[in-house]
């Protein structure tokens, strides 16, 4: 079953054609590859570092744009198309869509982490075009009704919730622990959102812009913490055992916390952050940074921490997600900062590039 | 294909008869046509063929039987990567649908729309050919047979019931029942590092064959209340505080109850074996010895390839399971055969050439 299209309908899409090099192309139409797809008409897309990151260096570890790709992955939209086994969407149904559709076969798939397939269809990782276009073709599984109240920007916005859903899961978050976040960019306060829903008795966020912890204060985080610029001179691991301790004295945190979420990738949060870890906590890594860094591996030894990676999502994540901004526990709208027609694409993109502190997410509207 | 694929039908409750029937059409790119060479006989095998159903499963229409094979792979779809025409395999007869929650979770054996074989509305394996999606095949290594290739069903079987007990190297394990899936749990505890294994049986034979196997030692049941044997049986075989881990491999009441007793506080009790539906459940004594308790359903992911390296590795052995062996014109002896709890594992060769 399909909605009335217009017979020259056309699919304009946002094209990262090169490093640095973006344009508009009108794409045919995608078509359902089988009974188990959808196609949407996305209505609302938002900017991930990640997007900023192929546009201006053309790979992230192993990804290289070798060919052009339509960027986006953030989406929301209205399912326009459902094939002939599609049971949970229905034509008309607005959505929230998860951009990686794994192979479903492999080891990782059925043992249910299927964020590690190795062939994972995902929207706007190259070689695979991503949800800026009018119309986006997935599998029906990879879309989540959103309820009445929720608006296609808070659709677009489940997708990083669901990434902080997946971090909060690899943390084993129990109800009453306390956590320290690293960074207040998005994923960051997001990660204090939901650790606070889940039940955290003590969520502190960290960073080094003071606006950014204002917000912070005013979104998820009980108490925030500027840690104080290194002493010229003084060893970077030196300054960071002395961020971690007086982050434990200024907020009662005893040996350290239960859990650390480490949203910046940036060298010197991620060693204060394996100091400030009480023994046998647990550490998760979910910013990204320098692909190699100075390490307190003994640190980790000795205090007996679990010290995990978190990527992307992984069944029940987006579910979640939509149930977390459905239910008003996190109001995502409050993370929007900027808002652009579709035509405008590049000029979000250069926004977002530019990297003020008063831009925080960045929404790009549909075609219409 | 003009060959022909005969089968062996179950048309109702007692009734069973041999059918030419169209070779199946490979559905997908990812499937593989196998020729289909030993399948061994279960219980839920022969419930079908004498009641022509299992609970809510009702056989309504003729129905192939079997499920626990192996073979020579025929033909494989153009999306096939790992295997080619020739290459012998134990087959996984259960696909789930890879779409629903509990799929993409990792549980799939927990799929509701799992299409599995001989049970109804799917037929089973015992014919000449059989289609199965390619991850759902196991290569065997060349120094393992085909007939043992057929036991990797109810190995795995064992597999994931041992690991839903989390046995762990240096646990006492007690398994009721010392039929074939009780012989094989035994098995598994042992590989997995289990430093006492007990298996407990009313008949002697089966007993003392599972002695020799795999377990350490053995329990005679008697005439006495559950609490009783329970206590008994810590005494008997040394268990200390009680059993870290205790497995059911025969559905019978008074098993269930006794291990409930035997195990040690915190321990953990898996449900394996199926008998009656409802039965008198110790749930105090469940309840405040705080236990640990499970059922466990066929097999999901990673269990039959555990299951392959287990064998290939020479750490368990299955080739003095297979007690028999008829050919596929004797089939109908096979399963009068089983019912009447002759031998451990019989194996129904596959359609001659």
């Amino acid at each position: 079953m399909i909605m009335k299209t217009d017979e020259q309908d056309s699919n304009p899409s946002f094209v990262l054609r090169a490093i640095k090099d973006v344009a508009f192309e009108d794409r045919d139409v995608p078509k359902l590859r089988d009974e188990h797809d959808v196609r949407v008409h996305i209505a609302q897309t938002g900017i991930c570092g990640s997007d900023v990151h192929y546009w201006q260096r053309g790979r992230i570890g192993d990804f290289i744009l070798n060919s052009p790709i339509v960027l986006g992955h953030e989406s929301s939209g209205t399912v326009v198309e459902v094939g002939s086994a599609v049971k949970n969407v229905k034509v008309g149904q607005r959505v929230a869509v998860e951009p990686g559709v794994p192979c479903r076969f492999c080891d990782y798939c059925r043992s249910g982490q299927y964020n590690l397939c190795n062939d994972t269809i995902f929207a706007a990782t190259p070689p695979w075009d991503g949800t800026l276009s009018k119309y986006y073709v997935v599998a029906s599984d990879y879309t989540y009704p959103i309820p009445d109240h929720m608006n296609m920007e808070e659709g677009a916005l489940v997708e990083p919730v669901a990434v902080a859903v997946q971090i909060t899961k690899v943390a084993d978050l129990r109800a009453n622990q306390t956590v320290v976040v690293f960074g207040c960019g998005p994923i960051g306060v997001l990660c204090q959102a939901v650790a606070k829903a889940y039940g955290a008795s003590r969520v502190i966020g960290v960073d080094v812009v003071q606006s950014r912890l204002d917000f912070a204060s005013s979104f998820g985080a009980d108490d925030v913490f500027l840690p104080p610029k290194p002493e010229s001179g003084v060893d970077p691991i030196e300054h960071a055992e002395t961020v971690a301790a007086l982050l434990k004295e200024k907020f009662n945190l005893g040996e350290g916390p239960d859990i650390v979420l480490e949203c910046t990738g940036a060298e010197p949060c991620i060693q204060a952050g394996v100091f400030v870890t009480k023994k046998g906590g647990t550490y998760v890594q979910a910013g990204m940074g320098k692909e190699v860094v100075a390490f307190p591996i003994t640190t980790a030894c000795i205090r007996a921490l679990n010290i995990k990676g978190s990527i992307r999502y992984t069944t029940g994540c987006y579910p979640a997600a939509v149930d977390l901004v459905a239910s008003g526990k996190i109001d995502v709208k409050r993370l929007i900062t900027n808002r652009f027609k579709f035509e405008e694409a590049e000029q979000a993109f250069e926004l977002v590039k530019a990297g003020k502190q008063d831009v925080f997410k960045v929404v790009i509207e549909g075609v219409q | 294909m003009a060959e022909k694929n005969p089968s062996f039908v179950l048309e109702k409750a007692g009734s069973v008869y041999y059918e030419d029937r169209p070779v199946p059409e490979l559905k997908s790119p990812y499937d593989v046509l196998i020729n289909v060479k030993f399948t061994g006989i279960c219980g839920s095998d022969v419930h079908y063929w004498v009641d022509g159903a299992i609970g809510s499963f009702v056989v309504k229409q003729p129905m192939v039987l079997g499920h626990e094979s192996s073979g020579i792979v025929h033909s494989v779809g153009s999306s096939v990567t790992s295997l080619k025409p020739g290459d012998r395999v134990a087959m996984e007869p259960g696909v789930p649908c890879r779409r629903c929650v509990r799929c993409k979770e990792g549980k799939y054996n927990l799929c509701a729309h799992m299409a599995f074989a001989a049970t109804p509305p799917y037929d089973g394996t015992l014919a000449k050919y059989y289609s199965l999606p390619e991850d759902f095949c196991y290569k065997l290594p060349e120094h393992l047979s085909l007939e043992e290739g057929a036991l990797v069903e109810p190995l795995s079987v064992g597999v994931h019931i041992v690991k839903q007990a989390a046995v762990r190297p240096g646990d006492s394990v007690i398994v009721f029942g010392a039929g074939p899936v009780g012989l094989l749990c035994c098995a598994v505890a042992k590989a997995f590092g289990a430093s006492k294994i007990v298996t407990v049986d009313i008949n002697e034979e089966r007993m003392a064959f599972a002695q020799k196997y795999a377990a350490t030692h053995a329990f005679r049941s008697q005439r006495e209340s559950a609490a009783d044997s329970g206590a008994r049986l810590i005494r008997d075989c040394d268990l200390g505080l009680g059993a870290d881990v205790i497995i059911d491999a025969s559905g019978a009441e008074i098993c269930i109850q006794t291990a409930i007793h035997a195990l040690r506080v915190g321990g953990t009790y898996v449900q394996g074996g199926m008998g009656k539906n409802e039965i008198t459940f110790p749930i105090m004594a469940m309840c405040t010895k705080e236990l640990n308790v499970k059922g466990s359903f066929r097999y999901s992911s990673g269990d039959y390839q555990l299951a392959v390296d287990l064998l290939a590795s020479g750490r368990i052995s299955v080739k003095e399971l297979i007690t028999g062996k008829v050919s596929f014109k004797e089939a109908e002896k096979a399963f009068t055969d089983v019912k009447a709890g002759k031998g451990i594992k019989m194996l129904i060769e596959g359609v001659e050439d």
